[in-house]
């Protein structure tokens, strides 16, 4: 009985709530906006200004002068090349990833859920442990003398001279990102139905048609989102070329990096990360056009 | 009927997880390697991690990386949960501007972030240190985070709170009892998870650091560059067990507390926000 | 329908483990008919339907489509397409290419399979929807679609699971007719499975009525209806009153006089092979139970307190407490003059009372 009035009287004012809780819900906005204005938007503008600034390297002061020699630098040879090399090298990973992370997911996604859940543990542990460690690791495997160096030797005679050079990146970074390529794909496996199978069987599809026809459309969402996780952060990494690169094989990352902290020429630091940035976008952009939105239901 | 997958596919799936783990076996292996140049085994010792226990910059990369991890874990869940509590009642356009810092946070490439934050402490005079590296990390934290909990967010049957209003429940005592509860999971998870990402970061923390503060990844990252020896794989060993420990409580808090009946596939599915 | 077999399964038996889902059954489908499963959820109908596509391997016995064994070979290689309960669409493609399906399987020529395509589409009432995927149309457009995109095919069966059970009401009804003209119309062997008895009976030239993975009763549906041979079949196909009895004797007219405890001793018909002293259940359906006022009751009627009456427009049910011989349902057309608590004699004619041996009762 208590209770019943409790309602009666609660439901009436929860219309006049509903509105302050409207009010008081945009307030919720804040925490977000104010941190991202302050601390992304504001700064990529600033140093997107920058960039068309110059510095005096002995004094340090910079020069508002709306110049471009920034950007015109870029037509040396030496960070056309490291362009050139980060974009090859992201797209070697993002292939590499794909192919050994599309079978991968697959093979995961057609075992029962005991042994999906401990295949998925597999994938996943690796990418909670130190990413740091991981590729430094690489390092003593690929090194001369060392387990790779060693097996090469031992089946070719020659040795692997492998490390510091641009494939020991792509196989620290293939490395690093595969987990990033297998979930999204798997995901999208996931969520095809078995009755589409079953259909695509019965209408006389065999296997491989029913791979071809019906599971690899369903699953290039998946695909693609995965290509965009790997392909887009690989292209700005520092520490897997640091680390396996040597100071021999640089990447874009590196030499921003060092124009910043090393260097101290703050305007042309700015100008390679904002054209690091507009690079990405417009991968980004060209990517997500491409892919299809599908219910895979 | 089940496809089964083709055997090719079988092999080339155990080659990749075997690639994924090698690694961090050699670590493991090398890490109590005698050989201090690890070029062969020269027997086992435990010497290397008597040797990281005790190196005093290690010590204090240890607890300046806690500070800096708990701070930023804090910083990243205000963030994201007071964004996704506001995105339940947001417009579709709001939304996707939303959406799409979100994903630019996640997707752009640490040095962008690292530099530009870099630049504006320079020109504001704001000191580098723990502090800076705490904002900077909550930048991009807080995106990851977001995604973990309004994707559980969103999966919450939104009658529930009617069903609780319904018996009773004031606007406060429904989201309080109903809505928070259920969300908890996802803020351990995204919380934890966050943690490990600040616990393992060097760009950011290489450029805010300045001379102040040295976290263990950039301690970590100095003696890699310049002298290699197994006391880096001894405290690889130590950070590994202790993050796939913490991200194992993780796990275990979606399972228990709240994806009952949803298993893996719906955390992953989830955390990719589909 | 020419009498040949279309389908035939011989001792076919499926085990998942230890679970048995579908016990030594034999079925004989003849070639153009409408045949139904029907059955409770879990009585192994999807499963046996599920064997014949050939999306699992009976673990014992034959399966024969048109003659011919198909028991190891894969859903692509037999004359056989399903239709599913969740109509399986391919999301991807848009109505023409979820048609076409098959088709391209078969590597038919592109003028023939745009013929066929464009019969299918009409056949299935969406002339002008062909480019429109699966999301959006309605539900009962999909289940259109899926028809079709097996038909198509002109398979020698075509196996339908529950096709209509996410459909509403009133649509189901029209699609049931509509199910029906067009198995008339094509000429092929229809093989259905449904829950819904009502739906089953209204379609079907025989049903197969199945529980716990046996099969009860194979007929046709008048003969299942009158004439049940288990207690589950009495009781599933339709509300049964069951009656406890034990036989005394045989009657003439190939019936049987029944001891019926208090109530006496009544005529029922049954079939063949009942001993004296077997315990039985005489059933009379609701429609031939006859309400008359309390106080004309005659020796062999039963007397009973009416707990309430239904209006369902067509008719009403009057559900009847009849003391030791338990709940009554009687079913009326017309003006009923009972009301709940009116006191009423319960009678029957000894042609409406068919006996079904109560062993094996569930």
């Amino acid at each position: 009985m208590q209770a019943a009035t409790a309602l009666r009287g609660r439901k009436a004012d929860s219309g006049q709530a509903a509105g302050t809780g409207r009010r008081l819900g945009h307030l919720l906005v804040i925490p977000t906006a104010a941190w991202t204005l302050a601390f992304f938007v504001i700064p990529l503008v600033l140093i997107t200004v920058f960039s068309f600034g110059t510095e005096n390297l002995v004094t340090f002061n910079v020069n508002f002068g709306w110049t471009v020699s920034n950007y015109a630098s870029f037509g040396s040879d030496l960070y056309l090349t490291t362009l050139l090399r980060s974009l090859a090298l992201s797209l070697g990973t993002t292939t590499a990833c794909a192919l050994l992370g599309f079978p991968l997911a697959f093979f995961i996604s057609r075992q029962r859920p005991r042994t999906q859940r401990v295949l998925l543990a597999c994938v996943i542990v690796p990418f909670w442990t130190s990413f740091l460690v991981r590729t430094y690791s690489w390092v003593n495997l690929l090194q001369t003398d060392g387990p790779a160096d060693r097996l090469a030797f031992g089946i070719t005679g020659h040795h692997l001279q492998i490390l510091y050079s641009p494939a020991s990146i792509a196989i620290g970074m293939t490395y690093s990102y595969l987990p990033l390529m297998v979930l999204p794909i798997y995901v999208a496996l996931e969520r095809i139905s078995p009755d589409l199978y079953a259909a695509a069987a019965d209408l006389g599809a065999r296997p491989w048609r029913q791979f071809r026809r019906v599971v690899f459309p369903l699953a290039l969402p998946g695909l693609i989102a995965g290509i965009i996780i790997v392909g887009v952060p690989a292209m700005g990494e520092y520490v897997i070329p640091e680390i396996l690169g040597g100071g021999k094989t640089l990447m874009i990352g590196n030499i921003i990096v060092g124009q910043y902290l090393d260097v101290g020429d703050y305007p042309f630091g700015s100008a390679l990360a904002v054209s690091l940035m507009v690079i990405l976008m417009a991968m980004l952009f060209a990517l997500r056009r491409v892919q299809p939105v599908v219910e895979a239901r | 009927m089940r496809l089964r997958a083709h055997p090719v596919a079988g092999v080339l799936a155990l080659a990749a997880v075997g690639f994924l783990w090698i690694p961090i076996l050699a670590v493991a292996v090398n890490s109590v390697n005698q050989n201090s140049l690890m070029i062969s085994w020269g027997g086992a010792t435990a010497h290397w991690y008597a040797r990281a226990l005790h190196d005093p910059n290690v010590r204090t990369g240890l607890t300046t990386t806690i500070e800096i991890a708990l701070g930023s874990t804090a910083v990243s869940l205000v963030i994201a949960v007071s964004g996704a509590l506001w995105w339940r009642g947001a417009s579709a356009r709001a939304r996707a501007v939303y959406d799409a810092t979100v994903y630019a946070r996640i997707i752009l490439p640490e040095v962008v972030f690292a530099t530009a934050l870099f630049f504006l402490f320079l020109k504001t005079h704001f000191p580098l240190g723990i502090a800076a590296i705490i904002i900077g990390h909550s930048v991009w934290n807080s995106a990851y985070a977001a995604v973990i909990i309004q994707a559980r967010l969103v999966s919450l049957d939104p009658a529930m709170e009617e069903a609780a209003a319904d018996l009773g429940a004031t606007p406060w005592r429904a989201f309080r009892r109903v809505t928070f509860a259920a969300l908890l999971p996802g803020i351990i998870a995204g919380g934890l998870l966050t943690f490990t990402f600040s616990f393992d970061d060097v760009v950011t923390s290489y450029f805010l650091g300045g001379s102040a503060a040295s976290p263990l990844p950039l301690v970590l990252f100095g003696m890699i560059r310049f002298r290699i020896t197994p006391e880096i794989n001894a405290i690889g060993v130590m950070v590994m067990l202790f993050t796939v420990t913490l991200m194992g409580v993780a796990v275990a808090a979606f399972a228990l507390m709240g994806s009952a009946g949803r298993g893996r596939r719906g955390a992953l599915a989830e955390f990719y926000g589909q | 329908m020419n009498g040949q077999s279309s389908v035939r399964l011989i001792g076919v038996e499926k085990r998942f483990g230890d679970l048995t889902a579908v016990r030594s059954i034999d079925l004989d489908i003849a070639a153009g008919e409408f045949f139904s499963v029907i059955g409770p959820s879990g009585c192994g109908k999807t499963t046996t339907l599920r064997m014949i596509a050939g999306f699992e391997r009976p673990t014992q016995g034959t399966i024969e489509i048109g003659g011919r064994e198909v028991s190891g070979l894969p859903p692509y290689r037999r004359p056989v397409n399903t239709v599913f309960q969740s109509y399986a669409l391919f999301p991807h493609l848009d109505v023409f290419e979820n048609v076409a399906f098959g088709l391209r399987e078969a590597r038919v020529p592109r003028a023939e399979l745009r013929r066929r395509v464009a019969g299918a589409i009409s056949l299935a009432q969406l002339e002008g929807r062909e480019q429109a995927k699966p999301n959006q149309l309605s539900g009962g457009q999909q289940q259109r679609v899926a028809l079709a995109r097996a038909l198509v095919n002109r398979p020698e069966v075509l196996l339908l699971d529950e096709p209509l059970g996410s459909l509403d009401l009133k649509l189901r009804k029209e699609m049931q007719a509509q199910l029906k003209d067009m198995q008339r119309e094509v000429g092929i062997t229809f093989v259905y499975v449904t829950h819904d008895q009502e739906e089953a009976f209204s379609m079907s030239d025989r049903v197969a009525v199945m529980n716990h993975g046996q099969l009860e009763q194979v007929g046709r549906p008048e003969e299942v209806y009158r004439q049940p041979r288990t207690p589950f079949v009495a009781s599933f196909v339709g509300l049964a009153n069951r009656l406890t009895g034990r036989i005394a004797g045989p009657a003439p007219g190939e019936r049987y006089e029944v001891d019926l405890g208090h109530l006496g001793r009544r005529l029922a018909h049954g079939p063949p092979g009942l001993a004296a002293g077997a315990p039985v259940l005489a059933v009379v359906r609701p429609e031939d139970l006859h309400l008359t006022p309390a106080a004309d009751l005659q020796p062999g009627q039963a007397a009973a307190t009416v707990v309430d009456v239904a209006f369902l427009g067509a008719h009403r049910t009057v559900r009847l407490d009849a003391g030791a011989l338990g709940q009554l349902v009687a079913i009326g057309q017309g003006q009923s003059t009972v009301a709940p608590d009116d006191k009423v004699a319960v009678s029957w004619a000894d042609d409406d009372a068919w006996v079904v041996p109560a062993a094996g009762e569930q």
